[in-house]
């Protein structure tokens, strides 16, 4: 966390190693093809954006990148680590956190009860240590609490913690949401369409939160919003159709004229 | 002078700071006040009361919610329905049976065989059933239970068949008769009050963390790490446990033990307990327990009579208080508070 954004940076080109490596990734739902042999590499400590029109796949290649969704052909690895196969709440805990674009909090609990839930993975204790307070029990309960209170401090939330997150307004939903995810102290984190559904100044808050966040962490962003995309990330991934069509700086990838035809529906199908 | 942060606030912390790992659910009581005072009332209940009726029957509500409880780890836990709970019921009691009178077990060893039978079941069981939710878990576990009722009528050199098992020797706890009233319900009132006390502990840890995210959003549950099927599967292993030990400590009362221990009426019965008083409060089943046999004992109802009232009592309490009793009381505590200009803190 203490890292400046422009150290970040120079270790991520230095160094060759990746946080994200697609080859080659396939995903058929019965006869239809969403994805269609899509590779990319996202580099340790870049934030990367994957855009594309409707329908294009992006969300399906998300979900494939995180271990929710298991492509039909293809490798992922994530942090060096094969997770094509591997369960979500295994790539979970292998340093990955994610948000989903339906705003998913713990709907029944307090801001502070859903850190409490992001935790889970850095508890160790048992219900025998929590019943005599065992060593590991008052470990976990330490961390946690210097966690929560940086989380909140990072996220404006100090205020709600005692509130049900439910009855949170939707742009301190979405907080909420990168809060838990930050529990875990994710060395990648994925935001599905984080701004949808925002207005502009929930946008503009929450592009400074990403800012805020992005030090020491590799960050990939599906995302509608240009806007988001061009002042967040460093490079970004169009598909179209289910196939990468380019990766560039946000500023370039619109002057290539595939990505120009997708966008203004110049479709010849 | 400031107060530093110590051992002590860490165990007892005030209203406002930080408190234990379960956060708001396990703040609201002070838990060693309140245990303290579950203490006392059980022993001044069990010295004071010289009805002998009524302190049997105050045991019998004691180890009958201890089911109430196990039915509400999955309800309130799982936010399942499980319908087949008395599956592990019936094993705690046909284990305490056939343990007593097949083998001559003492009444401890034959609970304690019955309990590990029930979480080996409950294993089985949960492996094939487990991946399921809702309606689906619900109505699979119902036709378990089915099962079982077969088995229990027709394994007759087992289970004695539809007569049941009887006809039982004298049973202690720690050389207690649990034929005397006061033995009995204070060997119950003392388990139940120890398994309030896991319970307490679970909610509070990261199995009870794990277990309560999960029912409010498996998805999001599921990408901070959670084993979504692992916490389910504890959680029903630990339900497992305590139904067969609310089992064992209802034959004392019974004396017999009998097919329809099987009969989803009596899974019925003790999700109603829990609806009354409340899935979300860890004492809600047993407050749900009390009501469930205190009125219709001093109504005099009839069976039928009182399945009506109670049906009609669960669907008011499901569309005006669905947090069940205890929430009607909380809602007028605070308006109380709030009239005397006592600040709530949530």
């Amino acid at each position: 966390m203490h890292k400046t954004p422009a150290d970040a940076s120079t270790q991520a080109t230095a160094a060759t190693e990746f946080a994200v490596r697609a080859s080659d990734i396939h995903k058929r739902y019965g006869g239809v093809t969403a994805l269609d042999g899509v590779s990319l590499t996202v580099n340790a400590g870049e934030i990367f954006g994957i855009i594309g029109p409707n329908g294009a796949g992006k969300s399906t290649l998300f979900d494939v990148l995180c271990g929710i969704t298991k492509a039909t052909s293809g490798k992922v690895e994530v942090l060096g680590q094969d997770v094509t196969r591997m369960s979500p709440h295994l790539v979970a805990r292998s340093g990955v956190a994610r948000t989903f674009q339906r705003t998913a909090v713990f709907g029944e609990a307090t801001v502070f009860d859903n850190l409490l839930y992001g935790r889970h993975s850095s508890f160790r204790h048992s219900v025998i240590g929590r019943i005599f307070r065992s060593p590991a029990y008052r470990n976990d309960h330490g961390a946690f609490e210097a966690k929560a209170r940086e989380v909140l401090a990072v996220t404006g939330l100090g205020e709600d913690r005692g509130r049900l997150a439910s009855v949170l307004a939707y742009g301190v939903q979405r907080r909420l949401a990168v809060a838990v995810a930050l529990m875990s102290e994710p060395k990648i984190l994925f935001l599905d369409e984080p701004a949808a559904g925002m207005n502009g100044r929930e946008t503009d808050d929450f592009i400074a939160l990403i800012r805020l966040i992005a030090p020491g962490r590799t960050i990939v962003i599906v995302e509608h919003d240009m806007a988001v995309i061009k002042s967040l990330c460093g490079r970004a991934l169009v598909v179209v159709d289910g196939r990468p069509v380019v990766v560039d700086a946000p500023d370039q990838v619109f002057k290539h004229a595939e990505v120009i035809s997708a966008y203004l529906g110049a479709d010849d199908d | 002078m400031p107060d530093l942060p110590t051992e002590a606030a860490m165990t007892a912390p005030p209203a406002a700071a930080i408190p234990t790992l379960a956060g708001a659910q396990g703040s609201r009581v002070r838990p060693l006040a309140a245990l303290g005072v579950a203490i006392v009332a059980a022993v001044l209940f069990g010295t004071l009361v010289t009805n002998s009726f009524i302190v049997t029957i105050a045991g019998y509500t004691c180890a009958f919610s201890l089911f109430a409880l196990s039915i509400n780890i999955m309800l309130g836990g799982l936010g399942e329905v499980p319908l087949g709970q008395c599956v592990f019921f019936g094993i705690g009691g046909y284990g305490v049976g056939i343990g007593m009178i097949k083998f001559g077990l003492p009444f401890e060893l034959a609970a304690a065989l019955s309990m590990a039978v029930s979480v080996a079941a409950a294993a089985l069981i949960g492996a094939l059933t487990l991946r399921l939710t809702g309606a689906y878990f619900s109505i699979v576990s119902w036709g378990l239970s089915g099962v079982a009722l077969v088995a229990a009528l027709n394994l007759t050199d087992v289970t004695g068949g539809p007569l049941g098992m009887y006809g039982f020797p004298p049973i202690t706890v720690a050389s207690i008769p649990l034929a005397n009233p006061r033995g009995y319900f204070f060997v119950t009132v003392t388990v139940l009050i120890l398994a309030v006390l896991l319970l307490h502990a679970v909610r509070d840890s990261r199995f009870g963390a794990a277990m309560e995210s999960v029912r409010q959003n498996r998805h999001l549950a599921q990408s901070v790490g959670v084993d979504i099927f692992r916490q389910r599967l504890k959680a029903f292993l630990l339900s497992a446990t305590l139904a067969a030990l609310g089992g064992a400590l209802c034959v004392p009362y019974a004396q017999i033990v009998t097919p329809e221990i099987f009969s989803v009426g009596n899974t019925v019965d003790a999700l109603l307990m829990v609806l009354l008083g409340g899935s979300q409060l860890l004492v809600g089943p047993i407050i749900g327990a009390v009501i469930f046999t205190v009125i219709p004992h001093y109504l005099e109802l009839d069976p039928n009579v009182r399945i009506l009232l109670f049906s009609t009592a669960i669907v008011l309490i499901m569309i005006f208080a669905p947090g069940g009793l205890h929430q009607i009381s909380s809602a007028l505590i605070r308006r109380f508070k709030r009239k005397s200009g006592a600040q709530d803190p949530r």
